[in-house]
């Protein structure tokens, strides 16, 4: 029992988290977060048979999951809401309130019983529950009026992206700092085809090919100089590129290009330079149409579907020789090649790969944005995904995913909210000099920074320890007497 | 080279292959331009010589920064991010003491001189501070044997915290500090005009001012002391014994971790003072300027031979030179992107450097 | 009975999992030559990093003079008069001969008696004197062995621990290093000598111990043991 109830407060602080943050109907949702996490982690650790005997358990975990989200709830309502100036609904409330207990114990129950059965079936069951959750999220979220699908779908477009950098990195253990630089690269590609910069202007379903392409054959050019590199120069030499293909980006509107002395090409605009490359082809499928900017909910479906795809094939890749030759590089490359590892093939794979999923999710960007500009390529998104695949924990899908979430949490929901907040209290404080702080953009950095310092020095293995991850960064081991 | 042995795979030579793409790249759509470009030079010998004299410039505040690179690689190999935002802070540190001390153009020389000085010290003081402690809560507890790349990551996320803490500098502005943060937050800062702006070589057609003479002065003297320190002094030597052996160090009585901090406390110093005198010739300082400088220097430290202390002073005026010729010649737009052209190619044709590096184990 | 100068109590030290020293007890006595044999792999090299504080043992105690010493840092356990020459030489290859010699002398600052030892040094390593000026990773393997074992004598030890001082060193070098050895002890200092050449080190030492994957095998004065059947077959070469 005492087990059962100190895990279930994992869930229940996610729950208490969001309701706290995201104010409104949202608390709604934070019940059912609480309550699917919950329903993860508490069988885990306390892993019963008896169907029954699993509903006591959802229900106790529910329990403590509904409480804390409800204090989030109430806690949001009655003293942040006035501070902000949101009226106190206490209806509201008490429908959010409501509402949150009653998903919490559904999803908990059913989770807990899920998980009663044996290993293959326990796993069609969970990602039935997560499948449903998913695929009906678009209508809850109109229902409830969250208004979070523009938020949504680019959150899923990161995720995307710290998949395939945690094939990099978590895989195949190179620090790659410059990965923002193949998104930029896929969503250019898919750009200059299917808009009319160059006249061509293919359908996005081809774009997206051509994205994926031109992203690997990057991924093997700029994985090439790499090569001979150790961790710390590695890691800079990408950064140096995920630097360069910007400024690239951004100055290669005037391109004149010439053999000797036999002109190729005079000032072609080859990537419009500052200005960006707009309109750019949307989506189009029979029935539904052409995908507008105004309905988020066939967007959402085909980016969640090419994750989907993307997660079965990385898990593919995983299981493969690829895999374990990735797992022997990350461990040890000498014995790596001594063993007949072509580590050469290997790396360039590595990179090849996983700059394909950031590829895709630049086409998919690009087509979402219906335009793109070399400023939606810094250098911070580069960092925020290794945060993401750090936090989560290097080389497990799952934590990469949890971990993704929750900085983007942190970066979209709770640093403005706790903008909005500290500003109005500093308002009413009546000082002048720190008047026009803006936590969200003023302390994103510190966020991304105080994750990698924290994490490296608290706990390296990430949230959702793997069995690599532990030894890729191991802390201070061994008798070695140094410190 | 040896007859291959039959059971050993022959791979594709991918590294052969691709030095010799880049050679024909270069060859092929580069000769041309850099002709060019050397018509222009020899068309207009002042305007190179000027361009070189910034190099000069450039070059010492570089090397200071450089030095900072190589000898926290050289002792415990590792590539210290942060090391570019440091100089950040410390031009935004050496900003406010000059608003404390209240230094305008229009301070006397017998006041503004030695406030100057007691400002250059403060700043190096505070980042060799700052660098130590760092070394000391984010880098120590790493150093097991394996981790590199948990210190690298750890580096990175320091790397961005003093990022942001410069981006949040800007709202000190507490009146004792005389209004010199400016009224936007978070905007680039404007430094006095401190430096005398006069032409020391005025009448030749070349531009060298005292400002330049004071940064190169400086700089000088800084990597003179920095020289002696650690070639002639005691804990100087015992630096490099811990860079070259560790172990053997720690059994001469060498006390390691202090030993690595002075690295850091050495490296950190030089680079405040850096970051002073470059926000006070440029008149200057925002928060990301560490990112550009940190890219150049580094650069100037693995063309010079990580961890060699006269490579990196060597790298930092070679790296200076390019990159105000790239600057005049070329684009500004592309001098990083030139400036990173450099490093890659060192690192693919020749690693350890200009001078050899100079660590344990080599890179 | 005196208390020995120098005593490990049952010492255990671990590399991550690996139990490399599996309980070490031994003593060694003021004046005497200790010396420590064994194959590769035994757990010599180890049984000096533990003593000079490079590592340290999981349980067990090492006392020097009567006070324990096996928790302190390296450099400390240096200050208290323990200095190792180690296996491999270990000289600083960029530093000049002189140079090294100085790092051996990092935890004293008086400048006249080091003069004296620096002197001591050169006369009885010559070679050494000749090239001076000369970086460590210039020098032969034999004048590197020279090097490091001046080094650690530049740190006046009351202790002396050398690793395998005659690998890789042709025979008369081993011949003149071990004279050397005694000349050394005879001016005073204690040495715990560990050594797979059992023959030399056997011949120099009063007495010795034998080693065996982390486990003392046989303690003994040096003549019974290079009398004894066992160490005859395993490590003197002989039938």
């Amino acid at each position: 029992m005492q087990t059962r109830i100190r895990k279930s407060m994992i869930g229940a602080a996610f729950g208490f988290a969001i309701a706290l943050i995201s104010g409104g109907f949202a608390g709604i949702l934070a019940g059912l977060v609480a309550g699917l996490i919950n329903g993860y982690v508490v069988p885990e650790a306390e892993p019963l048979a008896d169907k029954r005997r699993a509903i006591v358990q959802g229900l106790t975990v529910a329990l403590v999951g509904s409480v804390l989200t409800i204090l989030g709830i109430v806690l949001r309502n009655v003293v942040i809401d006035p501070i902000i100036g949101v009226p106190l609904n206490l209806i509201g409330v008490a429908i959010a309130a409501v509402g949150a207990v009653l998903l919490c114990v559904l999803v908990s129950v059913v989770m807990c019983v899920v998980r009663t059965e044996p290993p293959a079936r326990e796993r069609i069951g969970m990602a039935i529950v997560v499948g449903i959750i998913l695929v009906t999220y678009p209508w809850l979220d109109q229902f409830l009026n969250l208004r979070f699908m523009n938020e949504v779908i680019p959150v899923l477009v990161f995720l995307l992206m710290a998949l395939g950098l945690n094939i990099v990195v978590g895989y195949a253990g190179l620090l790659d700092l410059g990965y923002a630089a193949f998104f930029a690269i896929g969503a250019y590609a898919a750009a200059m085809v299917s808009s009319p910069h160059f006249g061509l202007s293919l359908s996005f379903w081809l774009a997206i090919w051509v994205a994926a392409a031109v992203a690997a054959i990057f991924g093997l050019i700029l994985g090439s100089p790499t090569l001979p590199l150790r961790g710390d120069y590695l890691a800079i030499v990408t950064l140096g590129f995920g630097e360069i293909v910007p400024i690239a980006i951004k100055n290669l509107d005037n391109v004149s290009l010439s053999l000797w002395n036999y002109p190729l090409f005079v000032d072609v605009d080859l990537t419009g330079g500052t200005k960006g490359i707009n309109p750019i082809n949307r989506p189009w499928l029979p029935i539904i149409g052409e995908f507008s900017p105004s309905n988020p909910i066939p967007w959402y479906f085909l980016i969640l579907g090419i994750m989907l795809i993307s997660i079965f094939f990385i898990s593919r890749l995983r299981n493969s020789r690829l895999g374990r030759a990735w797992t022997a590089l990350r461990e040890d490359e000498l014995a790596a090649g001594a063993m007949g590892i072509n580590t050469v093939n290997v790396k360039l794979l590595a990179f090849a790969i996983g700059a394909t999923f950031s590829g895709l999710a630049g086409a998919f960007y690009g087509a979402y944005i219906s335009a793109i500009f070399p400023e939606s390529f810094r250098f911070d998104v580069s960092v925020m995904l290794l945060c993401m695949v750090i936090l989560g924990g290097l080389g497990n899908m799952s934590g990469v995913i949890l971990g993704g979430i929750i900085i983007q949490f942190a970066d979209r929901l709770f640093l403005p909210q706790m903008s909005t907040v500290v500003q109005k209290l500093i308002v009413a404080s009546g000082n002048e000099s720190l008047r026009d702080i803006n936590f969200a953009s003023d302390f994103r950095l510190l966020l991304f920074g105080l994750t990698l310092v924290l994490m490296m020095v608290l706990r390296p293995q990430g949230l959702v320890p793997s069995n690599g991850s532990a030894r890729v960064l191991p802390v201070a081991a061994g008798e070695a007497r140094h410190d | 080279m040896a007859t291959s042995h039959p059971r050993v795979a022959q791979g594709v030579p991918w590294r052969s292959i691709g030095k010799i793409l880049i050679v024909i790249f270069c060859v092929l759509f580069l000769t041309l331009p850099l002709i060019e470009m050397v018509k222009a030079m020899i068309a207009d010998p002042q305007l190179l010589v000027r361009q070189l004299l910034i190099g000069l410039t450039n070059g010492a505040y570089i090397a200071l920064i450089a030095l900072g690179y190589t000898l926290v690689y050289g002792i415990v190999e590792l590539i210290n991010f942060a090391h570019g935002d440091l100089y950040m802070l410390g031009a935004f540190f050496s900003l406010t003491l000059v608003g404390v001390f209240s230094l305008t153009p229009e301070t006397p020389w017998l006041i503004r001189g030695p406030l100057l000085v007691v400002v250059l010290l403060a700043t190096m003081a505070f980042t060799a501070t700052l660098n130590m402690l760092v070394d000391r809560w984010a880098y120590r507890r790493l150093r097991g044997i394996g981790s590199r790349m948990a210190a690298l990551i750890s580096a990175i996320g320091i790397s961005f915290v003093f990022q942001n803490l410069g981006l949040l500098w800007g709202y000190l502005r507490f009146p004792f500090m005389n209004g010199v943060m400016g009224s936007n937050a978070v905007a680039p800062k404007s430094f006095p005009a401190l430096f005398p702006n006069v032409n020391l070589l005025a009448g030749t057609g070349v531009r060298f001012g005292a400002k330049d003479l004071i940064v190169v002065g400086v700089s000088v003297v800084l990597l003179a002391a920095l020289y002696v320190f650690v070639t002639r002094t005691r804990l100087g030597k015992a630096m490099r014994a811990t860079a070259q052996d560790r172990d053997a160090a720690a059994l001469m009585g060498i006390d390691v971790n202090r030993t690595i901090s002075l690295a850091f406390i050495l490296g950190g110093a030089l680079a405040g003072a850096s970051g002073m005198l470059v926000g006070l010739y440029n008149g200057t300082a925002v928060f990301d300027m560490g990112f550009t400088a940190g890219l150049r220097s580094f650069t100037a430290a693995v063309l010079g031979g990580i961890g060699n202390i006269v490579g990196a002073m060597l790298g930092g005026l070679l790296i200076g030179i390019i990159s105000a010729l790239s600057d005049q010649y070329i684009s500004t737009k592309w001098t990083n992107a030139v400036v990173f052209g450099i490093l890659v190619i060192i690192l693919v044709y020749r690693p350890t450097g200009l001078l050899g590096d100079d660590t344990a184990q080599k890179a | 009975m005196t208390t020995a100068m120098l005593e490990l109590q049952d010492v255990h030290t671990y590399y991550g999992n690996i139990h490399a020293l599996k309980g070490i007890s031994l003593t060694v006595n003021q004046g005497e030559i200790v010396t420590l044999i064994g194959s590769n792999g035994a757990g010599k090299s180890t049984t000096l990093r533990t003593i000079s504080g490079l590592n340290s043992p999981r349980t067990g105690q090492i006392l020097f003079n009567g006070t324990r010493i096996d928790r302190l840092p390296a450099h400390e356990i240096v200050r208290l008069g323990i200095l190792q020459s180690p296996e491999g030489r270990r000289i600083f290859p960029r530093l000049t001969v002189l140079e090294n010699l100085e790092m051996g002398a990092f935890t004293r600052n008086d400048s006249v008696t080091m003069k004296e030892d620096l002197e001591r040094v050169y006369t009885l390593f010559p070679r050494l004197r000749e090239r001076i000026a000369q970086k460590g990773g210039t020098l032969s393997g034999g004048e590197q062995q020279m090097l490091a074992i001046g080094r650690a004598l530049m740190g006046r030890p009351t202790v002396l621990l050398l690793d395998e001082p005659s690998m890789g060193l042709a025979p008369v070098l081993v011949e003149q290093i071990f004279t050397i050895i005694q000349d050394i002890n005879k001016q005073g200092t204690t040495i715990l000598l560990v050594e797979q050449n059992a023959l030399m080190a056997l011949a120099v030492a009063h007495r010795g111990y034998v080693l065996q994957t982390g486990l003392i095998v046989l303690s003994d004065s040096a003549a019974a043991l290079q009398s004894n059947e066992t160490v005859q077959k395993a490590y003197l070469g002989m039938e």
